[in-house]
């Protein structure tokens, strides 16, 4: 059991947010986009406990946030850098090089090609599609910020300011060893799963004859229950001291 | 084609006229050059049948991509149910080579806003979302505090400019998936889910956002709105041809001397636009092709462009397309493989996955598009591309599969040659490998990780 030091909720301010948007949407699921930018904001990513509190709070299953996050590529994830670059690389952009100048500046200060991360977790690079100001390539974001003509001096200034403000240099990225951007996530936890599911995913058929036994006549359709696991408030692990796989020690 | 074009009639942007004063953003702007008063004057007070009639006998029609006629859609929308209606402005702006909507949003908020509250109470509607692509951080900061300071002033809420008419303005953000540019995808998106089109029938206007009737327009058509209302129908009908009355803004960007928006007349042509506007191509270049109307368009060659006017029907007869108005040049030093395997790359990246031709099929263009840009085509590999575009059309939920499909189509119809001399290997020697074994391992992994495999030479945004 370890010991979490993250928030286990949104701050009164975002979860005051959450309330006046209550209003404003026709049910819990439909703020599910919105809700997922606050615990960006809170957690500065979607990380695995953002995911069971959006989960809980728009009254979906974490499985169909976790499908959400890795849908969207605009999310940022616990993987990404503290500072995330994302680089135009669709055929607007691309055109003369544009693209291809933009990745290069930032390999040669950061050491980094598209889909890594420092090892130190502070910068990653990634190509993105359109991001729509095509007039004036290459566009580059880094996280919230959005830059056009993004190469040459410019950029390169801009990667110093940053490196300035992490009190690092070129020197401490280059030629070092980085890590691919795992964007997967992780397994739910088993209190998550279905009764007789492995941590794999794996359903255990040990009452398989029941589900392939014919349906008597005049008797009722066959229906699936739903497992108390999953009937028990999301809420329940957050609140507890980790967010772990073991069943045992994350839930009662 | 032939149409008549009105190019006599001297016109002076309206949409993005303000755009370039720095507070245009602002209520206070807004209210001092008499924003909000068309809302106003008709909210609570003109019959909607009669507004919806304005905008049919303008012509109007959806700057998203499809062209369908504004007023016409509006009238489909279903009545009576008992069910909310719902207006969706579709702010995505995902397709490559558009960026218009950006400087609505970001620039003139409250033009789109005033366009939302009429066309709200044109269609009856008391709740209207705008989607905004996530990557649209400052249009979805200045477009909140719009929301907030309309309805501070009482032009947004519960009973709205003091009539009975409530309405509620909900701004929310996607995440960087082009499909939830698709409306239904869009419309999927607000639902809280993955954006996964919808199968049509029934259309939106039926059933749409929560299975209620839903109106989906681009922002560009709702911005117009106001402006048709206050003015009326002859007056947008004054530019134009005949069946794409009024102006557009239209999305200049590639190998022009000033990339840039610029809002012109409809039916003007296409060189006296790339010419008097984009200030002709950079020095030294000659044109090699055009994509019209977004990364979407079928591409036009210099031959084609000088037969072409910027309205709908001119486009659709040269087997093109207007689209949502963003034009690419392109010159002769780009290589047409690497630009067609950068253009599939980004539809199988951006394929939902739902449907087994588009999924398949992007993945497969893709493919093969890699196998003439780094030269190990076979013989027979140009046609293989022409077979599995030709049957990822008119077979899927959404038109993604067509929009991968028809640059594709365009591409072998007039760089069949450039496809060709790739086309090194003889049928036999590239039968037993995959363009998968091209790629470096390093882009393997990318590949695992977003889809995309990349090739190690350069060019084009595929460098690794
Ligand atoms: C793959 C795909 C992407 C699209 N992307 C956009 C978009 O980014 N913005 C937009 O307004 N319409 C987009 N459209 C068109 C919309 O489906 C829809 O036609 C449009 O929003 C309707 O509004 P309009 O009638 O005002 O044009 C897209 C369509 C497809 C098939
Ligand atoms: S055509 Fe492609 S993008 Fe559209 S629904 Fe089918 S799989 Fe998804």
């Amino acid at each position: 059991m370890t010991a979490n030091t993250a928030p286990r909720t949104l701050s009164p301010e975002r979860l005051r947010q959450f309330h006046d948007w209550v209003d404003e949407y026709p049910n819990k699921r439909s703020m599910l986009m919105m809700v997922l930018r606050l615990v960006e904001e809170e957690f500065g990513s979607i990380t695995d406990e953002g995911m069971v509190i959006a989960a809980d709070l728009c009254g979906v299953n974490v499985a169909h946030v976790q499908g959400m996050v890795t849908f969207y590529t605009h999310f940022k994830r616990p993987t990404h850098g503290k500072h995330r670059f994302m680089v135009c690389a669709t055929l607007m952009c691309a055109l003369d090089g544009n693209t291809d100048s933009a990745l290069a500046q930032i390999q040669a200060k950061l050491g980094l090609k598209p889909g890594e991360t420092s090892a130190d977790g502070l910068f990653s690079c990634e190509k993105v599609e359109c991001l729509a100001d095509c007039d004036k390539p290459p566009v580059v974001q880094k996280d919230s910020e959005h830059f056009c003509s993004m190469k040459g001096p410019v950029l390169d200034a801009y990667i110093d300011s940053l490196l300035a403000k992490e009190g690092k240099a070129s020197t401490d990225y280059l030629g070092k060893a980085v890590v691919a951007t795992d964007l997967r996530v992780s397994v739910l936890p088993s209190h998550y799963n279905f009764p007789g599911e492995t941590e794999t995913g794996a359903r255990h058929f040990d009452d398989k004859d029941a589900y392939l036994a014919p349906v008597a006549q005049g008797q009722a359709p066959r229906t699936t229950t739903v497992p108390p696991a999953l009937k028990t408030p999301l809420t329940a692990p957050v609140a507890g001291t980790s967010f772990s796989n073991n069943s045992e020690d994350a839930h009662v | 084609m032939s149409e008549p074009v009105k190019t006599s009639v001297p016109f002076e942007p309206i949409l993005t006229k303000y755009i370039n004063e720095p507070n245009a953003h602002t209520i206070e702007h807004f209210l001092a050059r008499g924003g909000y008063e068309v809302a106003r004057a008709h909210v609570g007070v003109t019959d909607p049948a009669t507004l919806v009639g304005i905008v049919k006998d303008s012509g109007l029609r959806g700057r998203g991509g499809a062209g369908f006629p504004t007023g016409m859609k509006w009238g489909f929308l279903a009545k009576g149910t008992g069910k909310p209606a719902y207006l969706a402005v579709n702010g995505d702006e995902s397709e490559p080579g558009t960026h218009k909507d950006r400087h609505i949003l970001e620039k003139d908020p409250h033009q789109l806003l005033e366009g939302v509250i009429l066309t709200c109470w044109a269609i009856q509607s008391n709740h209207a979302f705008i989607y905004l692509r996530g990557e649209f951080i400052l249009g979805y900061e200045r477009l909140e505090a719009a929301v907030r300071a309309a309805k501070g002033k009482g032009f947004i809420g519960k009973g709205i400019f003091g009539t009975a008419f409530d309405l509620k303005v909900t701004v929310v953000r996607g995440a960087g998936a082009y499909i939830c540019g698709e409306e239904t995808g869009m419309l999927s998106s607000i639902e809280g889910g993955r954006g996964y089109p919808k199968i049509k029938p029934p259309f939106p206007a039926i059933s749409g956002l929560f299975k209620c009737p839903t109106i989906v327009n681009n922002v560009e058509t709702i911005a117009n709105v106001t402006h048709i209302i206050k003015n009326g129908a002859d007056w947008h009908k004054q530019w134009g041809t005949e069946k794409s009355p009024g102006y557009k803004i239209f999305c200049l960007s590639g190998a022009v001397k000033k990339p840039g928006v610029y809002e012109v007349p409809l039916g003007i042509r296409m060189a006296d636009f790339i010419e008097q506007y984009g200030g002709g191509l950079v020095e030294g270049r000659a044109m090699k092709a055009v994509i019209p109307g977004g990364l979407s368009a079928p591409l036009l060659t210099p031959e084609m462009v000088e037969n072409c006017t910027l309205d709908y029907e001119s486009l659709a007869s040269l087997g093109s397309m207007l689209g949502s108005g963003g034009i690419t040049v392109l010159h002769d030093g780009v290589d047409m493989m690497s630009a067609i395997y950068n253009t599939m790359r980004f539809y199988h990246h951006e394929s939902c996955g739902q449907c087994t031709p588009c999924r398949e099929g992007t993945g497969w263009l893709e493919k093969l598009a890699h196998k003439h840009h780094s030269g190990h085509a076979a013989e027979g590999d140009a046609d293989l591309l022409a077979d599995v575009a030709k049957n990822m059309r008119g077979r899927t939920i959404c038109v993604l599969a067509d929009a991968a499909a028809m640059p594709m189509q365009s591409y072998l119809q007039h760089f069949r040659a450039d496809f060709d001399a790739r086309a090194h290997e003889p049928a036999h020697a590239a039968r037993h490998r995959t363009a998968r074994d091209e790629i470096t391992p390093a882009a393997k992994r990318d590949s695992v990780l977003h889809g995309a495999p990349g090739v190690a030479d350069v060019g084009m945004g595929n460098r690794e």
